[in-house]
C-alpha cells in the first residue's frame, strides 16, 4: 500500500460525491474562469447534451469547436452518451495474426470438396501479403457441429464455445483493408490503416469519461512479452489529449508503469518528499490565481497515488474463489494466462473501467502461415475455456447486460493453403463474435463465398464495426467529433453505419 | 463514382457498370428496372428518404433526377452492358469570388498601427495593435514582469534551456536601458537557439529516424535533414529560401549537397518494408507528401479533398491533385552520396582505384554469390501480384514511367533480402570465405562508404501522369495551384524541365515565394507568434479555412507579415520586434480582472503573458542542465539513446519505440505535421517524474553538484538549488519549508538506518560514467518486444552484469539463449559478447557465445560459439554464419551436444524478430572439440567475459536463458518451450519486477552489476574521455563531496514541482 493522499483542502460544498479530487466551479464565471485559463478549453458535454438531429453543417460543427465532450476541468468524469446505452463497458479480445474463420466458424464444405485445386479463375485476381495466391485450396480438417439452441455452427477447436453459443452473435462477414499485420492492427484500433489516429479505445473514453477514477479509464492486457505488432500506438491517442490514451497494465505488484515507489527511497521518504512537494507547489499556485493547470497537475500527484493503492487490487486474484478461477481456467497451464487477463478483464469493468482490450497472441501468435494444425489446436486451447468462462462469468454476475465482449483478430485466413499447411491474412472476410451489452445472442449474420475468401452479404467493415460498438455505448459516432487541424474528425472517419441487426437478430 | 466506383464501394455499391448497379449494395438491390418509386437509387437521389440522401453534400438538379427515373422507367438500359462506362464527374463546387472574399484569402495589408491611449506602455508598435484591442473591451495590459521572470522565459523561449545562475546574475545586475535588447541578441545569436527553433520545424515536417509500420527500420541517414534545419535556423537562413529548399533543392542547386538535403523533407513518410499492394503503398506516399506541403505552407488542410470537394472550404478535389501533381515524378533516392562534387570525385577516384586492383577477386567472389543472391531476390519478387512481377521483369526501357516509379518501390523489398549477407553455402563456401578475406586485405585503400543523402528527386524530365484517385481513366491532371489562391484561376505554374528533373517541384516553390500568394508569409508569421506566446493570432497554425480559427488581431497579424517579408523573410528580426514589445514582456501572474474574467477568459487578447508548461525536450535538457549533466558542444551528428547527456533533439526519434519522458509529455509521433503540441496533465507524467529512473537519477546528481559547491548550510544549499531550478531565489516560507525539509529528513534517515545519513552522490569526474554508478544497471526498451533490456554501451564494463559465483552451471550439453540488439562491431578482432562463462584466458575452460568483428577471420556480424579447454589443450570457435543485422531485434539461441562431434553436435538459431516473414532458422554444425567447457570460479557474464574489458557487447541484451541439456527447437524461450524439469539454470528476464537481477528458476543466482575494482577500473579510466560536459554557462558535474539523501530528494523534489514545469 503505498503513499495516503494529504487531506484536501477544499469547499465541501463544490466537491462531487465520489470524486473528492475535482471541485466543481462555484458559478458559472468561475467555471469560465477556470476553464478558461486551464486546459484552454470550455464547458463539458456540450455535444453530447445537444439532441440528436440531423447531421450537422458547417455552422453547427464549427459550434461545437471548444465544447467537446473531454475538455472539461476533469477530462475523465462520466459522462452521458447520446441517448441511453445498453453497454458500460467494453472487453475487446484481439487475436492478434489473424484466426481462421474457416476453420472456426464459418464452416466450408466447397472448400474440402476443392482441396488441392487451386482458387477457381471465377474468383478474379487478388493480392496477397505472401503472393501464395494461386497455391492449392487447403481443406479444413475441422469436425464441425451446432451448438446451442441457436444451433450455431462451430468447429472441435473451440468446444467450450459450444456452450455459450446462445450468447454470442457471430458477424461472419466481416472486412477490412490491410492486408498487412501492421495496417490490419491499426485499422481494427484505429479505423485507419495508417498510422496516426486515435484508437477506438481512447474515442471512448474521450465521448464518455469512466466510472473508476483511480484506476486507468482504457487498460490494455497482453498475454506475452512480445510487443504487439505497432507498439503502444494501437491503444494511443493520436492526435487526442494522451489522458486518453489506453494504459497497458503489466503483471504482479507494478500493475501500472511507475506505480510504485522505488525499494530505493522507500515510503517515509517518498512521504516527506510529496508533503515538501505539495507546500511548494501550493506556494507556487497562490502567486497564480486562476491558473487551473497547475491545480490540475497538483491533483494529477494525488490522482497517481490513488491509483497506486487501487490497481494493484483490483487486478489482484487472491479474493476469487477456486471455483471461480477454475471456470477461466487458471487450473491448468495451458489456459491460465488467458484466463488470468480475462478475469482481470471482469474485476476491472466490475470497477468502472470503461475500456478493456486483451490481446492473446501478442506479437501475431495467431499468424498461422505454415503448420496452421499445430498452431491453432494451441492457441484455440488457450483461449476457449477462459473467454467461454468469462461470458458464463459475467452472466452469472448480472455483468453482461453492460457488458460488450468483442473477439476477433485483425483478419481472418485465406482458403488457399501456403507453405503448404498454413494460411495467409485474408481481410476480404473473416468472422468475430459479440456478446452482451444490447447484442442479441445465438445468432449468425452474414456470409462469405463458398470458399470463404470474401464477404457477400452484410459486410461489417471496421467502420462499422467501430460504429456499432459506439452505438452500444450510447454514442453516435457521427456526433462524436474532435476538431484537429480544422477538421471535424471522428472515429469512423466519417464513414461507418450501425450494425443494427446485432441488436435485433 | 468516386464513392462506388472500382476503388470504393461505400454501402457495398458499385455503380459503374451494370453487372454491379443490378448486383446492389450491401442491403439489396437499388434499382427495380421500370419502377422508379421503389428503386432506392431514385429515392435517394431524389432526397426522399431522410436517412438516404444521395450525394450527400447536394441534391442533384430536379432536371437530372427526372432524366433518371425515366431512365429507370424504361427498364433501366445500359448502353455498354459489359463495358465499365466513365461518367465524368459532377461539379459540386466551384469557387466565387464571394470564397476569394474570406479573410485567408485575401492579399497580406499592410495597415497603420493604430493610436491608442495609453501610448506610454507601447514599447513598439506590435504593442499599438494589442493595446488598441485591449482599450476597445475595457481591458488594460499587465504590468511588466520582473526581470528574474524576464531572464526564465527568454532563455526557455530561445533556448530552450534555463539560465544559469550567473546568466540570471548578469542580467538582472545589467541596468542599462538595452539589457533586454542585449540579451535577445545574445541569445539568438548562440547555437543553442538552432536547437530549440528548429525542433518547431521538425514538429511541422513530421521528422521521424525510423519507417514506422510493423518493422519500424531506423534510418541511419536520417539525421543530416535534422542537422541543416537546425543550421538553417542559425544562420537566419530567408524563409523563402528555406522553402524553395524543402520542396526543391535537387532543382535550385544541383550538385550542392546542403540545398539537396532540404528535399529530406519529402522523405518523412512511413515506408512498409513487406507490402505488396504497390500501388496503394505508392499512393499513399504521394498523399503524404501534398498533405504536409498544403498544412505546412499554405496552411489549409486540403486532406478532405481527397475523396471529393472540400466540404467547408473552398477546395476542389481537382485542387488537391493539382497540387499532387508537382510531386507525382518524384523519387525516392537511395544512391546518392551527400557529398560536394569534389568530394565525390575523389571519392570516386579512390573506388577506381580500389575496383580495379580488386576486380579479378570480386568477380570470383560474384561468381559464387551470384546464384545464392539471385535466387534470394527472386524469392522476395514473388511474394507481390502477378502483374508487379511482370512490371519488375521487364526491361526499363520498356516500362513507363509510373511503372518505373512502382518498380523501384517494388525492388526496395527485393534488394533489403539480396544485401547482407549472400548466405553462400554448399561446396564453395569455404572458397567464398578464403575470397572475402583475401578481399579485406584491400580494405586499407577502400574509401569510407559515403553517407547516402535521405532526398527526394524526380524521375526524369517528363512525369507519369496524375489522375483524381479512383478514377483512372478520366483525363490527366496537370500540375496547378488551388484555385481560389491564383487570382481567376488562370495562372499556369512556370516549369521548366531539365535534362534529369521535371522541373514542377521548383515552379511550385517558386509560387509559394516572392511574390507569393497570401497564405506561406502569414502562416509562418504566425506560427512564430504561436511558439512565443504559446498560441498564434490565428489559434490554428496550419489551417486557416472556415473551421479554423479567425485571427484575434488579423491587423496585426498582417502587419507582422508585411515586417517579415520586408525584411528578407528572416524570422530572428520577427523574435526581436515580438520580444521587444511590452506585450511579450507583461507578467503572467496578475489576477483577471473583472472584465477579462466575463469578456475574455482565455486570455486571446493577451491581458497578462500566458505562463505554460515547458515542453517534453525542455523538460528533460532543463534537468539535464540543472543536474550538471548536459553536454552542450556536443552538436550534430548521428541520433544518440537519451542516457548520453546530449539535447534532445540529438536524440534517436524511432516512431515506434519512444523515450518514455519525451513521450508523456506530449512528444509528436510524427505521423503527420503537428502545428501545435498537445499539453496534457496526466498521471502517468506524474508516476514517471516522481517514481521513474530517469528524474531520480537528475537529482542525484544535482545534490552532487550542490554537495561540491561546499556550500556553507542549509539555508545556502536551498538558495543555490531555488536558483539552478527556478532562476530565483526561494521566498521566505520556501526557504523556511525547504530547510526544515532537509533537518527531519536527516532525523528520519538516521532513525531508519541506525547511521547518519550515508554519501550516495557519486565520485567520479565523468558524467556518463557517472550515470551508472549506483546499483542499477542502465535499461532501455528492447524494439519489438516492449521488454526491458540491459543496455551495455560500447563494452562498458560497469555495464555489463555479473554473477561472481555461478555454481552449478552446464559441464557438458548445454543452451544458450537471449534477445539481442547490437548497434556497432569491433574494429579489431574482439568479440561483442552476449554471454560468457569464462575467464578469458585460453588455457581455463568455458564457453562464450559473440558476434565477430569488423576484422574477424569468420567474416564480420558472425554469430559464433567460442569453447576453451584447460591447459592440456583444445580450444575451438564454431561459426553460426548467421549475420545480424545492426540496430534490429533478434533471438540468438544455441544448443550444444558436447560429445556429438557429427555435423549435428551444434545448432543455432537466429529469428530477426522486426521481421513478420522472418523464420525461425536453424543451422547445424559440427564441432571437435569436447571439453571440459565449464568455467569454474570464472563469473558468468551478461555483456561481456573476464573482467569485461575486451570484449564487451555494444546494444541491448534481454531474457538470457541457460539450460544444461541441449534444447529441442520445441523446448526453446522463443517457442514458449517448457524445457524438462531441472534444465534450466539460470533465466533472468532483467524486469523491475521481480527484479532486474532477479534469476526466475535457479538458487541464488541473481546477477549484479560489474562493479570494477583495481585494474578494470584503471582501465575505464584510461580508456574514457575526459568529460566536456557543459559550457562556462553550464557547468559539467564536478568531483564532488557527499550529497546525503535527503539533499538527492529535495532536488527530485525540485524537478517535480510546478516552479520547475512551468515558465511564467
Amino acid at each position: 500500500m503505498g503513499w495516503q493522499p494529504m487531506p484536501q483542502q477544499m469547499n465541501n460544498k463544490t466537491s462531487i460525491p465520489g470524486l473528492p479530487h475535482h471541485s466543481t466551479p462555484a458559478s458559472r464565471r468561475e467555471f469560465l474562469a477556470k476553464s478558461g485559463a486551464g486546459f484552454g478549453a470550455l464547458a463539458a458535454s456540450y455535444m453530447l447534451a445537444k439532441s440528436d438531429t440531423a447531421r450537422g453543417d458547417a455552422d453547427e460543427i464549427a459550434g461545437m469547436k471548444g465544447k467537446q465532450p473531454g475538455s472539461a476541468v476533469n477530462p475523465l468524469a462520466a459522462r452521458q452518451g447520446h441517448y441511453p446505452a445498453t453497454a458500460k463497458s467494453v472487453i475487446f479480445i484481439f487475436l492478434e495474426g489473424g484466426p481462421s474463420h474457416i476453420d472456426l466458424f464459418d464452416p466450408k464444405p466447397t472448400l474440402n470438396e476443392l482441396s488441392g485445386k487451386p482458387l477457381p479463375d471465377s474468383f478474379g485476381t487478388l493480392i496477397t501479403a505472401m503472393g501464395e495466391s494461386r497455391s492449392p485450396l487447403l481443406a479444413s480438417k475441422r469436425q464441425w457441429t451446432q451448438a446451442g439452441k441457436s444451433g450455431l455452427w462451430m468447429s472441435d477447436w473451440i468446444p467450450h464455445h459450444h456452450t455459450i453459443a446462445d450468447d454470442i452473435a457471430v458477424i461472419r462477414s466481416c472486412v477490412q483493408d490491410g492486408i498487412n499485420h501492421s495496417g490490419g492492427v491499426c485499422q481494427m484500433n484505429t479505423g485507419s490503416i495508417l498510422a496516426g489516429r486515435p484508437s477506438l479505445g481512447a474515442w471512448t473514453t474521450y465521448g464518455l469519461g469512466t466510472e473508476n477514477q483511480n484506476m486507468p479509464a482504457f487498460c490494455v492486457l497482453t498475454d506475452t512479452t512480445s510487443q504487439v505488432v505497432n507498439g503502444p500506438r494501437n491503444w494511443g491517442a493520436g492526435f487526442l489529449p494522451a489522458v486518453y490514451q489506453g494504459t497497458k497494465l503489466q503483471g504482479g505488484a507494478s500493475a501500472i508503469a511507475n506505480l510504485n515507489t522505488p525499494a530505493s527511497v522507500g515510503e517515509a521518504r517518498q512521504k516527506a518528499k510529496l508533503d515538501l512537494l505539495a507546500s511548494l507547489n501550493k506556494q507556487h499556485l497562490a502567486g497564480r490565481p486562476e491558473q487551473t493547470e497547475l491545480d490540475a497537475r497538483i491533483k494529477s500527484y494525488e490522482l497517481a497515488f490513488r491509483m497506486q493503492a487501487e490497481a494493484p487490487e483490483v487486478i489482484d486474484l487472491a479474493k476469487e474463489t477456486d471455483a471461480t478461477k477454475a471456470l477461466y481456467g487458471l487450473d491448468a497451464k495451458q489456459t491460465e494466462t488467458v484466463g488470468r487477463m480475462c478475469l482481470q478483464a471482469r474485476r476491472m469493468v466490475e470497477s468502472g473501467v470503461r475500456f478493456v482490450q486483451i490481446y492473446h497472441g501478442a506479437g501475431s501468435k495467431w499468424d498461422a502461415h505454415s503448420n496452421i494444425e499445430r498452431n491453432h489446436t494451441e492457441l484455440c486451447a488457450q483461449m476457449d475455456r477462459p473467454v467461454a468462462g468469462l461470458i458464463k462469468d459475467l452472466k452469472s454476475r448480472g455483468l453482461l447486460d453492460s457488458t460488450l465482449v468483442v473477439w476477433g483478430g485483425e483478419f481472418g485466413r485465406t482458403p488457399m493453403s501456403e507453405k503448404g499447411n498454413g494460411r495467409d491474412h485474408n481481410p476480404t472476410g473473416f468472422t468475430m463474435w459479440f456478446a452482451g451489452g444490447g447484442v442479441k445472442g445465438g445468432q449468425t449474420i452474414g456470409s462469405t463465398d463458398e470458399l470463404g475468401l470474401r464477404a457477400v452479404d452484410q459486410k461489417m467493415h471496421v467502420h462499422d464495426l467501430h460504429a456499432t460498438i459506439l452505438h452500444l455505448m450510447g454514442v453516435n459516432h457521427e456526433k462524436l467529433v474532435y476538431f484537429h487541424k480544422g477538421r471535424p474528425e471522428r472515429a469512423t472517419m466519417n464513414e461507418g453505419e450501425i450494425y443494427r441487426r446485432i441488436t435485433t437478430g | 463514382m468516386s464513392c462506388h466506383g472500382p476503388q470504393k464501394q461505400k454501402g457495398g455499391l458499385r455503380m459503374d457498370s451494370a453487372e454491379w448497379l443490378a448486383k446492389g449494395g450491401k442491403n439489396g438491390p437499388v434499382l427495380v428496372p421500370g419502377k422508379p418509386a421503389e428503386s432506392k437509387l431514385l429515392i435517394a437521389i431524389a432526397y426522399k428518404d431522410e436517412d438516404l440522401q444521395m450525394p450527400p453534400d447536394e441534391k442533384l438538379p430536379a432536371d437530372k433526377v427526372a432524366i433518371l427515373a425515366q431512365w429507370v422507367e424504361m427498364g433501366a438500359p445500359f448502353p455498354l452492358a459489359t463495358q465499365p462506362i466513365t461518367v465524368s464527374r459532377h461539379k459540386k463546387r466551384t469557387i466565387r469570388d464571394e470564397d476569394r472574399q474570406f479573410w485567408a484569402f485575401q492579399p497580406v495589408a499592410n495597415p497603420a498601427p493604430p493610436a491608442v491611449k495609453d501610448a506610454a506602455w507601447a514599447k513598439n508598435d506590435v504593442d499599438r495593435f494589442i493595446l488598441a484591442k485591449l482599450e476597445a473591451e475595457g481591458l488594460t495590459p499587465a504590468p511588466e514582469a520582473d526581470k528574474r521572470t524576464l531572464v526564465r522565459r527568454a532563455y526557455f523561449d530561445l533556448w530552450g534551456l534555463p539560465p544559469s545562475p550567473e546568466d540570471v546574475d548578469a542580467f538582472v545586475n545589467d541596468k542599462s536601458a538595452d539589457a533586454w535588447d542585449k540579451l535577445i541578441d545574445k541569445l539568438m545569436s548562440s547555437p543553442r537557439y538552432g536547437e530549440r527553433w528548429g525542433r518547431h520545424w521538425l514538429d511541422l515536417a513530421r521528422y521521424a529516424e525510423s519507417d514506422g509500420y510493423r518493422q519500424d527500420a531506423y534510418r541511419p541517414n536520417a539525421w543530416p535533414y535534422r542537422d541543416y534545419v537546425i543550421r538553417s535556423f542559425n544562420d537566419d537562413k530567408p524563409y523563402d529560401r528555406f522553402v524553395m529548399e524543402q520542396l526543391a533543392g535537387d532543382q535550385l542547386e544541383p550538385g550542392n549537397p546542403d540545398v539537396l538535403i532540404g528535399t529530406a523533407f519529402l522523405r518523412h513518410t512511413m515506408y512498409e518494408y513487406n507490402q505488396t499492394d504497390v500501388r496503394a503503398h505508392w499512393q499513399t506516399h504521394l498523399d503524404d507528401v501534398a498533405d504536409v506541403t498544403s498544412d505546412v505552407f499554405l496552411g489549409l488542410s486540403m486532406g478532405c479533398a481527397k475523396c471529393h470537394d472540400h466540404k467547408f472550404d473552398p477546395i476542389l478535389q481537382t485542387d488537391y491533385y493539382k497540387l499532387q501533381a508537382f510531386f507525382t515524378p518524384m523519387i525516392q533516392q537511395h544512391e546518392m552520396p551527400l557529398m560536394t562534387p569534389a568530394e565525390r570525385a575523389k571519392y570516386d577516384a579512390a573506388m577506381k582505384n580500389w575496383e580495379t586492383k580488386t576486380a579479378s577477386l570480386r568477380a570470383e567472389i560474384d561468381k559464387i554469390e551470384g546464384p545464392f543472391i539471385k535466387k534470394a531476390g527472386v524469392g522476395a519478387l514473388k511474394r507481390f501480384p502477378q502483374d508487379i512481377q511482370d512490371l519488375c521483369n521487364k526491361p526499363a526501357a520498356e516500362r513507363t514511367l509510373y511503372e518505373e516509379q512502382l518498380v523501384q518501390l517494388a525492388m526496395r523489398q527485393v534488394y533489403g533480402k539480396q544485401t547482407g549477407d549472400p548466405k553462400v553455402s554448399g561446396a564453395d563456401k569455404d572458397k567464398h570465405l578464403a575470397l572475402v578475406r583475401k578481399l579485406g586485405e584491400f580494405d586499407d585503400i577502400k574509401p569510407k562508404p559515403p553517407l547516402m543523402a535521405f532526398v527526394a528527386t524526380d524521375i526524369g524530365p517528363k512525369s507519369p501522369p496524375t489522375h483524381v484517385e479512383g478514377n483512372p481513366k478520366k483525363e490527366e491532371v496537370q500540375p496547378g495551384y488551388p484555385v481560389v489562391l491564383d487570382g481567376k484561376g488562370l495562372a499556369v505554374p512556370e516549369i521548366k524541365p531539365t535534362d534529369d528533373s521535371t522541373g514542377r517541384r521548383l515552379a511550385l516553390a517558386k509560387w509559394l515565394t516572392p511574390p507569393p500568394p497570401p497564405p506561406p508569409p502569414r502562416v509562418m508569421a504566425n506560427r512564430v507568434w504561436h511558439y512565443h506566446f504559446g498560441r498564434g493570432l490565428v489559434g490554428t497554425t496550419s489551417d486557416y479555412g472556415k473551421l479554423g480559427d479567425r485571427p484575434t488581431h488579423p491587423e496585426l497579424l498582417d502587419w507582422l507579415t508585411t515586417k517579415f517579408v520586408g525584411g528578407g523573410w528572416r524570422i530572428k528580426p520577427l523574435h526581436k520586434l515580438i520580444m521587444t514589445s511590452a506585450t511579450y514582456r507583461q507578467s503572467s501572474a496578475r489576477p483577471a480582472p473583472e472584465q477579462a474574467k466575463l469578456k475574455d477568459p482565455d486570455n486571446k487578447w493577451l491581458w497578462r503573458f500566458p505562463s505554460h508548461r515547458l515542453d517534453a525536450e525542455q523538460i528533460r535538457d532543463a534537468m539535464l542542465a540543472v543536474s550538471g549533466e548536459l553536454k552542450l558542444d556536443a552538436m550534430f551528428g548521428p541520433a544518440v539513446d537519451p542516457v548520453q547527456g546530449k539535447r534532445s533533439i540529438y536524440t534517436k526519434a524511432q516512431r515506434n519505440v519512444r523515450d518514455p519522458l519525451l513521450d508523456a509529455f506530449d512528444l509528436p509521433e510524427s505521423f503527420g505535421s503537428v502545428g501545435e503540441r498537445n499539453r496534457t496533465t496526466t498521471a502517468t507524467q506524474s508516476l514517471l517524474l516522481i517514481n521513474g529512473d530517469a528524474t531520480l537519477k537528475r537529482a542525484e546528481m544535482m545534490a552532487g553538484r550542490l554537495a561540491g559547491m561546499k556550500l556553507k548550510d542549509a539555508a545556502e544549499t536551498v538558495k543555490t538549488a531555488f536558483e539552478l531550478a527556478y532562476g530565483r531565489p526561494p521566498t521566505d516560507p520556501e526557504l523556511q519549508a525547504s530547510v526544515d525539509f532537509l533537518g527531519k529528513r536527516s532525523a528520519i534517515e538516521s532513525v531508519a538506518t541506525g547511521e547518519t545519513a550515508k554519501p550516495v552522490a557519486p565520485s567520479m569526474a565523468n558524467p556518463e560514467d557517472v550515470l551508472t554508478t549506483d546499483d542499477k544497471p542502465v535499461v532501455k526498451t528492447m524494439p519489438h518486444m516492449g521488454t526491458q533490456a540491459v543496455y551495455v554501451r560500447d563494452a562498458r564494463p560497469d555495464d555489463m552484469l555479473k554473477l561472481a559465483s555461478p555454481g552449478q552451471m552446464p559441464t557438458e550439453d548445454f543452451t544458450i539463449e537471449a534477445y539481442v540488439l547490437l548497434d556497432s562491431l569491433y574494429e579489431n578482432a574482439n568479440v561483442r559478447v552476449i554471454a560468457a562463462h569464462w575467464d578469458g584466458k585460453n588455457g581455463n575452460p568455458g564457453w562464450s557465445l559473440g558476434v565477430t568483428s569488423t576484422k574477424s577471420r569468420f567474416e564480420p556480424q558472425n554469430l559464433i560459439l567460442q569453447l576453451s579447454g584447460d591447459a592440456k589443450g583444445g580450444n575451438e570457435v564454431i561459426p553460426s554464419d548467421f549475420k545480424l543485422d545492426l540496430h534490429k531485434t533478434y533471438y540468438v539461441a544455441v544448443s550444444v551436444r558436447l560429445k556429438d562431434t557429427s555435423d549435428k553436435g551444434i545448432t543455432f538459431y537466429v529469428k530477426d524478430v522486426s521481421d513478420m516473414d522472418a523464420v525461425l532458422k536453424s543451422v547445424s554444425v559440427a564441432h571437435k572439440f569436447t571439453g571440459p567447457i565449464n568455467g569454474g570460479k570464472a563469473p558468468l557474464m551478461v555483456g561481456g567475459r573476464g573482467d569485461g574489458t575486451a570484449h564487451g557487447w555494444d546494444g541491448l541484451i534481454d531474457e538470457v536463458r541457460i539450460s544444461k541439456a541441449a534444447l529441442t527447437k520445441a523446448e526453446l524461450l522463443f517457442n514458449d518451450g517448457k524445457p524438462k524439469p531441472g534444465a534450466v539454470v539460470g533465466h533472468w528476464q532483467f524486469e523491475d519486477t521481480p527484479g532486474i537481477f532477479k534469476d526466475l528458476v535457479g538458487v541464488q543466482k541473481d546477477m549484479a552489476k560489474n562493479k570494477l575494482a583495481g585494474g578494470a577500473a584503471a582501465y575505464v579510466a584510461a580508456t574514457r574521455k575526459p568529460a566536456k560536459g557543459g559550457d562556462d554557462k553550464h557547468p559539467a558535474a564536478t568531483p564532488t563531496a557527499k550529497a546525503d539523501r535527503a539533499l538527492v530528494d529535495f532536488c527530485h523534489v525540485l524537478l517535480n514541482s510546478n516552479g520547475f514545469l512551468y515558465v511564467d
